[in-house]
C-alpha cells in the first residue's frame, strides 16, 4: 500500500510539474540561449537582407538613373506638331482659288466606347448611321494602331451644332476641329490646283518638295505641288506632358509655327470658268496664254474631277471610279496629253521651209487631190478629195492643202524639220511650273532605229509634213510654239505664278518672268509676215480660210490654224465609233495686230478643227475681249 | 503562480514609461507614418480628403496600439485562441458572403469594412506564441503538426478568397513563430523541401491572374503593357528619382498615373521618385531599426511566449517591408501586399500597430525571474 500510495503520490506531482513546466522552465538557460542565438542568427540575416535590398535599390536609382531618366520623360512627355496655315492661292484678279477652313471631325477614344453594340445604339440617336459608316467604324475598331476612331469627317458648321446640342446622349464622342483645304471651282480648276494629301514615302525621297519635322500635309499636284515649299510653311510645335491614359496636363514647351506665303497665279477664274462651262462634256484641252509674258490665263484640262474630295481621305470607291473612268478625268491633257497636232503643225513647217530657202513664197505645188511617191503603192492623199489646183504657202496653209505640204516635206527631208521643229519648243519640255509635264516626239532617224530598229522611210517624212504619223505634241508645246509665231519668236516660259504675297503688308512681290525668255531665231521677219497672214486668211479669208465660216468677233480680228488630226488604229474601233473620231485642234492668237493671248483648243475625237474646235477658241477669244478691262490684274 | 510583479517599472521617465511605451521603437514608426502622409499628399496631386482619412487611421492604430500595451501578456495568451476562432469564423464568412473587387476580401459590416485576413497577420503569430508558451523546448514533432495547422488553416481559407499574397505573407510569419520555437533546422529543411513539392498543387490551384502574375514575374518584358507595365513603370519611377530624388510634388511617374496604386501598394516607387536614394536609405533604415529593436526585446524577454511573439511580430513586419520592396524593385512577383506604415488603408495599418502594441506589452511587462 504504502508503494502505492507513494506511486500515486509521485504520479500526481508529475502531473503537477509537467502542468506547470513552462514556469520551472519559462528561464532556463538553455532555452534562453537557444531562443538568443536563432534571434541572432534572424538578426544576420535580417541586415543582410537589407544590404541586399539597399544594394539593389541603389542599382536602380544611382547607376541606372540616366537610363530611366530617359524613359520617365518619354512616358510623360509628348512632342505635338502644330500644323502651319497653309498659304492661299488666288487667281491674277484677287479671288480665292484655294483657303482654308475650320471643319470639325467626329471622333471618339477608342478606350472610352466600352459596349460596343450600346455605343452604336446611341450613337444612332446622335447621328444617322448609315451601313458604310458602320462598317467604317468597324473596320477603324479593328485597325490596332488607330487609338482613335474618326466617326465623321468634315462636319458642316450646321451639322455641327445639331450634334453639339445633342451630345448628352453619348459624352464620349468629340467634336475635333481641323483645318481643311477647300478649292474654288475644284473641277475647272483640277489640273491647275492639284491638291493636298497625307505626307507619303514617296514624298518623303521626293528631291523637290521639302519635309518639315511634324509635318502632315502636303502638296501632292499641280501647283499645290509645284510651289509647296512656298505654300507650307514650317510647322511649329508642342512639348506636352502628358498623363498615363495620354489626356495633356500642361505644355511645357512651344514653338509658334511659321505660315506659309500665299501665292498668286496669273489664271484668271472667271476666264477659266467660262472655258469650262463650255467644254466640260466633252474631253481635251484649252489654253489660254499672254505670249507676251508667258502668263497662263486659261488651262482648262476636261473633264476634270472634283479635287476638294481628295481633300478629305477619299474612299477606295471614289477613287476606283475616277481612275477607271473612260473619260479619264485624273490626266492632265494640257502637258501630259500628246497628240499628232495635225494641220496645226503646217504653219511651223511652212516656216521652216522658207527659213531654209527650200521654198518662197511664190512657190506653187499643183495639187489634184493626192500625191505620189516613189516605190508607194497608194498615193498620199489631200483632205479634198479634187485638189486644190496650184497653190502657193498661204493659199496652202488657209485652205490646209496637204499635197503641198506633203510635196515641202519631201523637199526639206526630215533631217531639217526635225532640227528646226525644236526652235519651236517641240519635243521638250516647256518648263511650265508643273511637274509631270510630257516632251511629245519628234521622230528623225536616229529615233527611227532606237526605237523601232528600222531605218527612216521617205513617206514617214510626208506624214510629219501635214503633222501625222509618229509626231507628237502637248497642247503646252502647241501654245508655246503658236506664241513664239505670234510674238515674233520674242515669247516666254509658260507660268501660273504671278507672284507671292505678303501675309502682312499684302504686298505682292512679282514673278520676274524676264528672266525667262523663250526666242526662236527668225532670219528673215517677212517669212513670219507671210506665215502670220495665212493664219489670219485661215479665219478672215471668207469662203477661203478653213475657219471663216466663224462668226466674226466684235472690233478684232484674229489669227488661227485648224487642225483635224486622224486616229490612227486607237483601240482598233472596239470601243466603238466615237473613239475613233478624230482629233479636233485650233492654234489661235488673238488680236491679230498686237497679240494678247494665244488660245490653244484640242478636242479629242472631236471631228473637224473647224467646226468643233475653232468655235470654241472664238467664244473665248470674244469672250476675253469682252471682258479685257475687268481681265486685267488689279496686281498690275 | 503570481510569483512575479506586474512590470519591470524602470526609473521614470514621463509619459512614455507610464503608458508602456517603447520610445525607441515609437519614433520610428511615426517618422515612417508621417513620410507615408507626405507621399500620399504628393502622389494624389494634394488630395487632403486622403490624408485626413489617413491621418485617422493612424490615430486609431496609435489608439489601439496604447491600449494593447497595457494589457498584461497573460490575458493575450488568454484571448488568443477565442481571437483565432472567431476570425476562422470571419474568414469563412468573407467566403461566403464577402464584398471586393477580383478578390473577396472584404467583410462589410455595415459599420465598418473590413478584412478579417489582416487581423489573421497578428492572431496567426499570437496563437502560436500562446501554444508554445506551456510547451517544454524543443517542442516534439507533435506540437510541431499542430503548429503547422495552426498556420495552414487560415492560409489556405485566405488562399481561398483569393488573396494569395496575405496568404503567403501569415505563413511566411507562421514558419518564423515556429523556427523561433526552437524546431530542428534539419526538421526545417525537411519539411520546406516536401512544402516546395506542393507548389504544382498550388500552381494548379491558382486564379489565372495569379498565374499571370507569377509568369511576368520571371519575364517582365513578355507582357509590356499587361502586368509587367506596373513593374516597368515602378522601376522607371524609382530609377528617375536618382540619388536625391525629383523633389517633394515632382514624381511625375506617380503622379501622372503611370505607376498604379502609388499610394497603396507601390507607396514605396512614389517615395523613392520623390525622396530619391536618400530618403530610400532613411526610410530602410528606419524599419530594419524596428526590426532590431523588436529583435532585441525579443532577446530579453523573460518567457517563451514573450520570446516568440515579439521575435515572430517584428520579423514579420520587417517581412512585410522585404516583400513590398521587393515587388516594386522586382525582386519578387507583384502580389498585394502594402508597405508597413505607409501604405494608405485602414485595416493594416490597425493591425500594425495592434502589432506593435503587443511587442511594447511583453517588453514592458517582463517577469521578474523566482530567484
Amino acid at each position: 500500500m504504502k508503494t502505492k500510495s507513494r506511486r500515486d503520490s509521485i504520479r500526481k506531482r508529475k502531473n503537477i510539474e509537467e502542468k506547470y513546466s513552462w514556469d520551472r522552465l519559462s528561464d532556463s538557460d538553455d532555452e534562453r540561449k537557444s531562443h538568443k542565438i536563432r534571434a541572432l542568427i534572424a538578426t544576420v540575416i535580417v541586415v543582410s537582407l537589407f544590404s541586399l535590398y539597399m544594394t539593389k535599390l541603389y542599382q536602380v536609382q544611382v547607376s541606372n538613373h540616366e537610363y530611366y531618366s530617359v524613359k520617365s520623360d518619354s512616358n510623360r512627355i509628348k512632342i505635338r506638331p502644330v500644323q502651319a496655315t497653309r498659304g492661299i492661292i488666288y487667281d491674277r484678279k484677287g479671288s480665292i482659288l484655294a483657303d482654308n477652313i475650320s471643319t470639325f471631325n467626329l471622333v471618339v477614344k477608342k478606350e472610352l466606347i466600352g459596349d460596343k453594340k450600346d455605343f452604336l445604339d446611341k450613337l444612332g440617336k446622335l447621328v444617322n448611321l448609315d451601313k458604310n459608316m458602320t462598317e467604317s467604324i468597324n473596320s477603324q475598331y479593328k485597325n490596332r494602331r488607330l487609338k482613335d476612331i474618326t466617326i465623321i469627317e468634315d462636319i458642316t458648321l450646321d451639322d455641327y451644332s445639331k450634334i453639339a446640342v445633342d451630345q448628352y446622349i453619348l459624352p464620349v464622342v468629340e467634336l475635333l476641329s481641323k483645318s481643311k483645304r477647300r478649292y474654288k471651282s475644284p473641277e475647272a480648276m483640277a489640273h491647275v490646283m492639284g491638291y493636298v494629301g497625307k505626307v507619303s514615302d514617296a514624298d518623303i525621297e521626293s528631291s523637290v518638295v521639302k519635309i518639315h519635322e511634324g509635318m502632315t500635309e502636303i502638296g501632292k499636284l499641280g501647283v499645290e505641288r509645284f510651289y509647296q515649299n512656298i505654300l507650307s510653311g514650317q510647322p511649329g510645335f508642342e512639348k506636352l506632358e502628358t498623363d498615363a491614359r495620354g489626356e495633356v496636363i500642361r505644355v511645357l514647351e512651344k514653338r509658334e509655327p511659321i505660315r506659309g506665303k500665299d501665292i498668286v497665279l496669273t489664271i484668271d477664274l472667271d476666264l477659266q470658268n467660262f472655258i469650262y462651262e463650255i467644254v466640260k462634256d466633252k474631253e481635251g484641252a484649252v489654253i489660254v496664254m499672254n505670249p507676251n509674258n508667258g502668263d497662263i490665263l486659261a488651262f482648262v484640262s476636261f473633264p476634270g474631277y472634283d479635287i476638294n474630295l481628295f481633300t478629305k481621305s477619299i474612299s477606295n470607291k471614289q477613287y476606283a471610279a475616277l481612275l477607271n473612268d473612260k473619260r479619264k478625268p485624273l490626266i492632265n491633257r494640257v502637258t501630259s496629253g500628246q497628240y499628232p497636232p495635225g494641220s496645226t503643225l503646217k504653219p511651223f513647217i511652212g516656216m521652216i521651209a522658207l527659213e531654209q530657202g527650200i521654198i518662197n513664197e511664190n512657190k506653187f505645188v499643183n495639187c489634184d487631190g493626192a500625191y505620189e511617191l516613189d516605190n508607194h503603192k497608194r498615193p498620199f492623199r489631200c483632205w479634198k478629195k479634187d485638189g486644190h489646183g496650184d497653190a502657193d504657202l498661204s493659199y496652202a496653209l488657209t485652205q490646209s492643202c496637204d499635197v503641198f505640204f506633203y510635196r515641202v516635206a519631201q523637199l526639206t527631208g526630215i533631217d531639217l524639220i526635225s532640227e528646226h521643229l525644236y526652235k519651236y519648243g517641240f519635243g521638250q519640255k516647256t518648263y511650265i511650273d508643273l511637274y509631270g509635264e510630257k516632251e511629245g516626239l519628234i521622230p528623225d532617224r536616229a529615233w527611227k532605229s532606237k526605237a523601232k530598229q528600222e531605218p527612216w522611210y521617205p513617206g514617214e517624212t510626208l506624214n510629219v509634213g501635214i503633222g501625222q504619223g509618229y509626231f507628237l505634241a502637248t497642247p503646252m508645246q502647241l501654245t508655246l510654239a503658236t506664241a513664239s509665231l505670234a510674238t515674233d519668236g520674242n515669247t516666254y516660259t509658260p507660268h501660273f505664278l504671278f507672284g507671292d504675297k505678303n501675309n502682312k503688308t499684302s504686298e505682292v512681290s512679282m514673278y520676274d518672268y524676264k528672266n525667262n525668255k523663250f526666242s526662236t531665231e527668225m532670219k528673215d521677219i517677212h517669212h513670219l509676215d507671210i506665215v502670220k497672214k495665212a493664219m489670219w486668211r485661215v479665219v478672215n479669208d471668207n469662203g477661203v480660210g478653213t475657219a471663216s465660216s466663224l462668226k466674226k468677233v466684235k472690233n478684232i480680228e484674229f489669227a488661227g490654224k485648224t487642225g483635224t488630226a486622224q486616229v490612227y488604229n486607237l483601240d482598233k474601233g472596239k470601243t466603238g465609233t466615237k473613239r475613233l473620231q478624230d482629233h479636233a485642234l485650233f492654234i489661235s492668237y488673238a488680236p491679230f495686230e498686237s497679240p494678247e493671248i494665244v488660245v490653244t483648243v484640242v478636242v479629242e475625237n472631236g471631228g473637224g478643227g473647224s467646226s468643233t474646235a475653232a468655235p470654241i477658241a472664238r467664244d473665248i477669244i470674244e469672250y476675253y475681249m469682252d471682258k479685257k478691262l475687268t481681265s486685267v490684274s488689279k496686281y498690275e | 503562480m503570481n510569483d512575479y510583479v506586474g512590470g519591470t517599472r524602470k526609473p521614470f521617465s514621463g509619459l512614455s514609461a507610464l503608458l508602456y511605451i517603447d520610445a525607441r521603437l515609437v519614433i520610428p514608426i511615426i517618422i515612417i507614418a508621417i513620410l507615408g502622409l507626405v507621399t500620399i499628399f504628393s502622389s494624389s496631386s494634394g488630395d487632403l480628403n486622403l490624408v485626413i482619412k489617413q491621418l485617422t487611421r493612424i490615430i486609431i492604430g496609435i489608439i489601439t496600439m496604447i491600449f494593447i500595451a497595457q494589457v498584461n501578456p497573460d490575458n493575450l495568451k488568454l484571448f488568443a485562441p477565442i481571437l483565432y476562432i472567431f476570425t476562422i469564423l470571419l474568414l469563412g464568412l468573407v467566403l461566403i458572403f464577402g464584398v471586393g473587387n477580383s478578390a473577396d476580401r472584404w467583410l462589410d459590416l455595415y459599420f465598418i469594412r473590413f478584412q478579417p485576413s489582416e487581423l489573421m497577420k497578428i492572431l496567426v503569430p499570437l496563437m502560436l506564441a500562446t501554444f508554445y508558451a506551456d510547451k517544454p523546448l524543443p517542442p516534439k514533432i507533435s506540437y510541431i503538426f499542430v503548429a503547422i495547422l495552426i498556420v495552414l488553416v487560415p492560409v489556405f481559407m485566405i488562399m481561398r478568397q483569393p488573396d494569395l499574397g496575405t496568404a503567403l505573407l501569415i505563413g511566411m510569419s507562421g514558419a518564423i513563430a515556429i523556427l523561433l520555437a526552437g524546431m530542428s533546422l534539419k526538421f526545417f529543411l525537411g519539411s520546406t523541401i516536401s512544402a516546395m513539392s506542393l507548389i504544382p498543387i498550388l500552381w494548379l490551384n491558382m486564379h489565372q491572374y495569379q498565374k499571370q502574375r507569377v509568369l511576368t514575374f520571371f519575364n517582365p518584358e513578355s507582357d509590356p503593357l499587361g502586368s509587367g507595365y506596373h513593374l516597368m513603370q515602378s522601376k522607371i519611377a524609382l530609377g528617375s528619382g536618382g540619388f536625391f530624388g525629383k523633389g517633394f510634388f515632382n514624381g511625375t511617374q506617380s503622379k501622372l498615373g503611370f505607376v498604379p496604386e502609388h499610394s497603396t501598394d507601390f507607396i514605396f516607387t512614389a517615395f523613392g521618385e520623390e525622396f530619391g536614394y536618400l530618403g530610400v536609405i532613411i526610410l530602410m533604415t528606419l524599419y530594419l531599426f524596428i526590426a532590431l529593436r523588436g529583435l532585441s526585446i525579443s532577446i530579453k524577454a523573460t518567457d517563451n511566449f514573450g520570446r516568440i511573439l515579439t521575435g515572430t511580430l517584428s520579423l514579420t513586419i520587417f517581412l512585410y517591408v522585404l516583400v513590398n520592396v521587393g515587388m516594386v524593385i522586382g525582386f519578387l512577383p507583384v502580389v498585394g501586399a502594402p508597405l508597413p506604415f505607409m501604405s494608405y488603408g485602414g485595416t493594416s495599418m490597425v493591425t500594425l500597430f495592434a502589432t506593435i502594441g503587443m511587442i511594447m506589452s511583453i517588453k514592458s511587462h517582463q517577469r521578474i525571474l523566482r530567484k
